[in-house]
């Protein structure tokens, strides 16, 4: 019997699953998917807000700005990359200068620190690739940019290490309450009891809730973001996170720097019927071209590496929706966390726990808050790359030569109790096959290391879900 | 036979052929061009490049060819017969894998050195 | 194997091992790093014959022709280290090289000239908008190639290719001859991209259509490809209403071109080409940086192996010169100017302090020519005509300039007479 079962392993999963595993709990985490981050969490703008832009006086506004002071605290907990990047909100008419104004005031009741008001000509000072024609500029040097999906893995993997359990494959089919107690059945025919439930399923929160109560006061509607990724090679193009003003459809098309030198153009948005459905269109894409005209010139799309697209689960609630089922206790609905989803996600994990659920448990003597250091071995002095080299000679084998992933790297990254057997699950954990060739050079290589490492024949190894095996079958065996 | 269309390949012009039943070529710049749509007409023939097993985990695959052109309508009947082939030592360039595959005066000779580990 | 040598090439494929070739001399110590376990490159996968008529007057396939050049290397005794990558190169006095591998992991060898012969990659969907779901199955026709004839290994039984690049040409053979069904090939432009042989071969051989002017619409599948919608386009690429073709696959093999590896220019800071997205370099394949040279599908893409061992053999020659009668010239580089009918020229510049002997200026048309007419100019001086038949973009060009044609140190001119 579990104390709590978490039901999706994003972004705000896992920093939940990390905040209960500070208690003696015993709590487990149920993530559909092959592999944690997979879905929100995966396709984002990867944007730490300064907390700006949602209306004073929500949820929203106060879980960003506290969320965004959080992630200071993940990066010397978990390591995490943080990328200060600070923000330029651009107004490009009259009529936008003076909305500027309002989204200024209510920043400052929001309490954004340290916002001020740019000439176009002060800001062209900083990033010389801003259109000239940009009327005023706000700037939030708050603002920052992290990796989710290393956020949501490194979360789960020091909340595993201080206890909880993760089940992947695990599709929620049914759940059930009596007695106090939740039964969950999944997909691949588990059972699950426990006393609480937190339903952090992402675009999935509707239907999860709608198992155990049909009367909830909220209904996702899915809407989709398409995104441009450029190449590291960009980096310098602008550094810091351009946003146009907001607009009823959300935050626009924004430039956003990445953390390992990339540069996203996107999101847009657009609501969809499908919750799976992540397809890139030529419309999409070109309208993040005729929007991020009006804050850039010298775009370099000659760079594009790749295209994405992720739903966002956008609720009718329009907050986000923490709270306890007013019908079932025990259930807590985590719902509707759209956009600043990832900069919240930290705040909302401790909002649930301290102020929801009320947990005043003291914190157990073995919780260990830090996670030791992934190792890039590319970003260690010469020294420490030999030490690590004398002891595992693959760190000297490069396996990706767009990104110098080496061998070992990759190996960690299959292995290990968050490790992953797709080419995809590598890719998001050691980065290889993220760069310019797009995999070409390398995929194979990955493949042959996954199969060697999990002793699986090369065409049994997935390049994401199961199922979607790279190679059919084997040549020259006769039909 | 019906007239057939082909596009010449003996030099970069590629000339648009036509030749009929009683071989007579049209189109070709070239009197080469003639002499490849008779050919293609009466017994268009083909280098067949491809691959066999090997006994080798390093290795799986030897890359082969046909030490001279094989008649076309043979290619996947000589396919079939490779696929039964595993080659279980070590070969250099150029030694023969199949002698007189299917009973032609063709071998399939391999275009790569195999050592094992 | 020493820390300091004369000349460093940088990879073993056929432009390496050429370049190698060219520029060994007794007295000069080299070094071949490559980053694989074998030599040969690409040739590896290449299994396909049409390699070799110009250089070896034979016509051999692509791991024979590796092993014709490996042999020679061999026989050299030239120093090589393999399994090694190169992470960057930066030029003091000399060049240093920061390479690791699994034996020393990370080192660094000083090299007084480099030859840069990293080959290319392959664009992949992401490099171009190919709209619609993200399934897997869909790759480029070279990884294709490299699992179905180096690991042994089908993507798939139901294929199409988008591009009709030589590679994707030759990979519809070959899943054909494996008992794959490709059902059809479809390019953006009114002509092919591959070489006339290969669309006779590869697809006429077993009716496999080619849809020119036409380009993918929507690939359909969630986690798996279930199918491909093509349309066909106008001259200004404009999708054409009711043209939509519809084809189950489990496989869609991209071969929409290929572009120079030039990471490792990165860390030096080089002219470069937009047009041929590689190094700027002079009628001796140096790069801006002295000492540093690029050659084989790493400066520009060539169609025939033969040409890139042609190429890398100069680069070999050059560098050698360099090494061994190093004295500073003044440079005085000058651009080569063409106009709109050419894609791109190699050489890009010449430097008339260093010209000695008769060059081949390299280039692409922008379309297809049945004649045309090329007039080198300097200046208002015309110094030369040239006429070529049946040019074709896929079909690189070449024009031999001899130092007697220059007449003064104008930026030479190549234009097209309109027929």
């Amino acid at each position: 019997m579990y104390d709590f079962t978490i039901i999706g392993a994003g972004i705000v999963g896992s920093l939940i699953a990390r905040e209960l595993s500070k208690y003696d709990l015993k709590v487990c985490v149920l993530e559909k998917e092959n592999d944690v981050a997979n879905v929100q969490t995966r396709a984002n703008s990867a944007i730490v807000h300064s907390g700006h832009d949602p209306k004073h006086g929500t949820l929203k506004a106060r879980l960003s700005v506290e969320g965004n002071k959080l992630y200071e605290d993940l990066e010397k907990e978990l390591h995490i990359s943080l990328l200060r990047t600070g923000a330029f909100v651009c107004a490009k008419d009259k009529d936008e200068v003076n909305d500027m104004k309002k989204l200024y005031e209510n920043a400052l009741l929001n309490q954004v620190k340290d916002m001020e008001f740019l000439s176009i000509e002060e800001a062209r000072v900083l990033e010389p690739n801003l259109n000239p024609s940009i009327k005023k500029v706000l700037s939030l040097p708050t603002t920052k940019v992290c990796f989710p999906w290393e956020v949501a893995f490194f979360a789960l993997e020091n909340a595993i290490k201080n206890g909880v359990e993760l089940h992947r494959n695990a599709l929620v089919t049914e759940i059930t309450h009596t007695n106090h107690m939740f039964t969950i059945k999944t997909k691949d025919n588990q059972t699950y009891q426990t006393k609480h439930v937190i339903n952090a399923a992402g675009v999935y929160t509707d239907e999860i809730a709608t198992l155990i109560n049909p009367n909830i006061p909220y209904q996702i509607k899915p809407r989709k973001g398409e995104y441009y990724v450029l190449d590291k090679s960009v980096k310098g193009y602008m550094e810091h996170v351009i946003y146009p003003m907001p607009s009823k459809k959300g935050k626009g098309v924004l430039i956003t720097p990445q953390v390992h030198g990339n540069i996203l153009l996107g999101p847009t948005s657009e609501w969809v019927s499908d919750k799976d459905d992540i397809s890139t269109s030529l419309k999409g894409l070109h309208y993040i071209k005729e929007h991020i005209k009006d804050m850039a010139i010298n775009v370099p799309y000659h760079l594009i590496i790749r295209q994405f697209a992720g739903v966002r689960s956008t609720s009718t609630y329009e907050d986000f929706y923490i709270q306890e089922d007013d019908a079932v206790k025990g259930f807590y609905h985590v719902a509707g966390v759209d956009s600043p989803g990832i900069t919240a996600a930290p705040a909302i994990a401790k909002y649930l726990v301290d102020e929801v659920i009320k947990l005043s448990l003291p914190v157990k003597h073995t919780f260990n808050p830090i996670l030791q250091k992934k190792i890039v071995y590319k970003d260690l002095s010469k020294q420490e790359k030999d030490e690590l080299h004398q002891d595992k000679p693959l760190y000297g084998r490069i396996i990706c030569k767009c990104e110098d992933i080496t061998e070992q790297e990759i190996i960690d990254a299959i292995h290990g109790p968050l490790g992953s057997d797709t080419i995809k699950g590598v890719k998001k954990r050691a980065r290889a096959g993220s760069g310019l060739c797009q995999g070409g050079y390398c995929e194979s290589l990955v493949l042959r290391i996954i199969a060697r490492e999990t002793h699986k024949p090369l065409h049994e190894v997935n390049y994401d879900q199961k199922e979607t095996q790279i190679l059919d079958k084997e040549s020259k065996v006769g039909s | 036979m019906k007239d057939k269309q082909l596009i010449c390949i003996m030099c970069p012009v590629g000339c648009h052929l036509t030749i009929n039943e009683d071989l007579v070529v049209d189109g070709n710049k070239c009197p080469r061009g003639k002499v490849y749509a008779t050919e293609e007409m009466i017994c268009p023939k083909r280098i067949l490049t491809t691959t066999v097993k090997t006994d080798s985990k390093d290795f799986p695959r030897l890359s082969v060819k046909t030490n001279k052109p094989i008649e076309k309508t043979l290619l996947f009947e000589a396919l079939e017969k490779l696929n039964h082939i595993t080659v279980k030592k070590n070969v250099k360039i150029g030694d023969v894998i199949v002698k007189h595959i299917l009973n032609t005066d063709v071998d399939i000779i391999a275009t790569k050195s195999l050592v094992r580990e | 194997m020493k820390q300091s040598y004369d000349i460093t090439i940088i990879g073993a494929g056929a432009a390496g091992l050429s370049a190698a070739l060219e520029a060994y001399d007794d007295t000069l110590d080299i070094l071949i790093i490559e980053r694989e376990k074998n030599f040969g490159g690409i040739l590896n996968q290449c299994i396909h014959n049409g390699f070799g008529l110009h250089v070896f007057k034979e016509e051999l396939t692509g791991p024979e022709y590796a092993q014709k050049l490996i042999d020679l290397v061999m026989e050299k005794q030239i120093d090589y280290l393999l399994d090694t990558t190169v992470l960057n190169i930066s030029k003091d006095e000399v060049f240093s090289i920061k390479a690791t591998n699994i034996t020393s992991g990370e080192f660094i060898i000083e090299s007084k000239s480099v030859i840069l012969t990293t080959g290319c990659y392959e664009r992949a969907r992401g490099h171009v908008d190919i709209p619609g779901d993200r399934p897997k199955g869909i790759m480029t026709a070279g990884s294709a190639q490299r699992y179905l004839n180096i690991d042994g290994y089908l993507v798939g039984k139901k294929v199409f290719i988008l591009g009709s690049g030589d590679i994707g040409l030759i990979m519809a053979r070959r899943m054909t001859l494996e008992g794959a069904t490709v059902l059809g090939v479809a390019e953006l432009m009114p002509y092919s991209n591959g070489l006339t042989r290969n669309i006779v071969q590869c697809l006429n051989d077993f009716d496999i259509p080619l849809y020119l002017s036409h380009t993918i619409k929507e690939v359909v599948g969630k986690e798996k490809l279930e199918k491909v919608i093509i349309q066909q386009v106008d001259e200004n690429r404009q999708f054409i209403e009711n043209t939509e073709k519809t084809f189950e696959v489990d496989t869609l093999l991209l071969s929409i071109g290929l572009i120079p590896d030039v990471k490792l220019f990165e860390s030096l800071s080089i002219d470069t080409d937009p047009l041929t997205k590689s190094a700027l370099v002079n009628q001796k394949l140096e790069t801006s940086v002295k000492g540093l040279y690029a050659c084989g599908n790493a400066l520009h893409v060539h169609d025939l192996v033969d040409d890139v061992t042609i190429e890398s053999r100069k680069a070999g020659k050059y560098a050698k010169a360099y090494v061994i009668n190093q004295k500073d010239i003044d440079k005085k580089q000058v651009p080569i100017r063409f106009d709109h009918h050419i894609r791109y020229v190699v050489p890009q510049v010449v430097d008339y302090h260093l010209i000695d002997e008769p060059f081949d200026v390299l280039f692409r048309a922008t379309q297809k020519h049945d004649v045309l007419k090329l007039v080198i100019k300097q200046g208002d001086q015309v110094i030369r005509k040239k006429t070529l038949k049946y040019v074709v973009p896929a079909e690189m060009q070449k024009v031999q300039i001899k130092p007697e044609d220059l007449i003064n140190d104008l930026p030479i001119e190549i234009m097209v007479e309109e027929v």
